[in-house]
């Protein structure tokens, strides 16, 4: 007989990795719709939605199991990883919803100069391994997973950085061109800080540990 | 989800003193089902009523129905001995005949509903005393006096006594309050493997017990219901303030 916090557990740790599916899912849409071209606004507002419903769910489970089970120690740490988790993979999607709204109102990076779409497309790769290694190392509760990611967020900091300076010290582009790549480096290097803290939750829930990897 | 028991207006006295007023409510199948309220409130009358075993007690009365699969156990051609067949109890101490083998202890049930082939009777020993989680611990002695387990395998050793007679309904009345935290956790995961198959109702005054293995809960105060729905919304967002008082420990 398993203990019976452990079926809430389980439901709790299924329903963030369907999360984390579909905040990959969607954080790569709104991205390739930008480098696209494409308006993929309805779709990534559709799972925008459906992504901030699962967060609410997941709080409201992590609600009821500290209700009803009284957790401690590692079953304790788990529910309140599990419940900042949740709220990070919605706001991946509310980041991954404004590329889109970006894209949809400013047009997407293909009218931009070459060296802007191959710059966002860099950090965009990179951004994205970040999303799926934060996933994977909760799938598996695997702290050296979790730990390699401050390499990668400290790249896409250098980069969100490196083009500021580069706008700054007088690359020239359109204003249009200005505006919406540097709300989408902006989005995407938020994006890359929650997969950083979904990283250090890991860490947390795994040893109990508070680890800071940025 | 169907009901299995349904109480209608209940009202139950010892003597002239009315311990139960007006109680309604619908029990669903194959769920937990946990009854909670402060000392003297009323919750073991209640479920002494859902298996006629309250009337047992000279000077008492019952009136309203209660239905069980929509039949009043209290109409005049219902035989009581078959209602408790129906509707096990387990009790807040391990009672196991002291005198008898754990083998005995798990059919007497059986033998005193006149099962006396030994082949049938073996199958149901084990089928029960695995229900019970017991069979492992106590396959190779079962001729041993079921005195002689510890607390939480007597108690187990009960809840299969009850299982082997094949209820439907069980009632258990604070069936962990006898025992230590470690005995008290495998009967309340055992509790909740019951429930695939079984409608299991406990009294306890052990709120967080009734938070961790029950479905819905009732809180009764005074002998009134005072509020009844699933656990989560009883002890997430309670409705009655009473029941806010009790369970966040202001009284009680």
């Amino acid at each position: 007989m398993s203990r019976i916090i452990d079926v809430g557990l389980e439901e709790l740790s299924v329903m963030l990795c369907r999360m984390g599916e579909l905040t990959y899912e969607t954080v790569f849409l709104s991205i390739t719709g930008c480098l696209n071209g494409t308006n993929v606004y309805p779709q990534v507002h559709e799972m925008s939605d459906a992504l901030v419903s699962m967060s609410d769910q997941a709080e409201d489970k992590t609600f009821e199991l500290i209700a009803r089970f009284q957790p401690v120690a590692s079953d304790l740490r788990t529910i309140k990883s599990y419940m900042k988790i949740a709220y990070d993979f919605a706001r991946y999607s509310r980041y991954a919803l404004d590329i889109s709204y970006i894209n949809e109102q400013l047009g997407g990076l293909k009218e931009c100069e070459e060296w802007i779409s191959e710059y966002i497309e860099k950090m965009s790769e990179k951004v994205l391994n970040m999303v799926r290694t934060s996933i994977n190392s909760l799938r598996s509760h695997n702290t050296e997973l979790a730990k390699s990611i401050a390499k990668t967020e400290q790249e896409v900091d250098e980069m969100y950085f490196g083009y500021l300076n580069r706008l700054v010290e007088g690359a020239s582009t359109t204003s249009k061109c200005t505006i919406s790549s540097v709300l989408i480096v902006r989005y995407l290097e938020r994006i890359a800080d929650h997969a950083t803290y979904i990283c250090e939750s890991v860490i947390y829930l795994a040893t109990g540990e508070k680890t800071t990897l940025r | 989800m169907s009901y299995k028991i349904e109480i209608q207006s209940l009202n139950a006295w010892f003597g002239s003193k009315q311990v139960l007023q007006d109680i309604t409510m619908k029990i669903k199948e194959n769920v937990v089902t946990a009854i909670i309220g402060p000392s003297g409130c009323g919750k073991t009358t209640l479920i002494r009523c859902l298996n006629r075993m309250h009337e047992l007690t000279p000077k008492t009365k019952v009136t309203g129905r209660v239905l069980l699969d929509g039949e009043d156990i209290y109409s005049e051609n219902v035989d009581p001995v078959t209602v408790r067949r129906r509707i096990g109890m387990v009790f807040q101490k391990p009672n196991p005949f002291p005198m008898m083998s754990i083998y005995d202890n798990t059919a007497a049930g059986l033998k005193l509903n006149g099962v006396a082939d030994k082949h049938r009777l073996d199958e149901i020993v084990e089928k029960s005393l695995r229900a019970a989680h017991l069979w492992n611990e106590v396959k190779l002695e079962l001729g041993k006096s079921g005195a002689s387990l510890s607390g939480g395998q007597q108690q187990r050793l009960c809840i299969a006594r009850a299982l082997a007679i094949e209820p439907e309904v069980i009632l258990m009345d604070e069936p962990t309050s006898a025992l230590d935290p470690t005995a008290a956790a495998k009967i309340e995961q055992l509790i909740r493997v019951l429930a695939e198959d079984y409608t299991v109702i406990i009294v306890t005054h052990n709120m967080q017990q009734a938070a961790r293995v029950s479905d819905f809960t009732a809180f009764l105060y005074l002998g009134r219901l005072v509020e009844y729905g699933s656990t989560k919304d009883i002890f997430e967002n309670p409705k009655s303030e009473l029941t806010e008082k009790y369970i966040t420990g202001e009284f009680g």
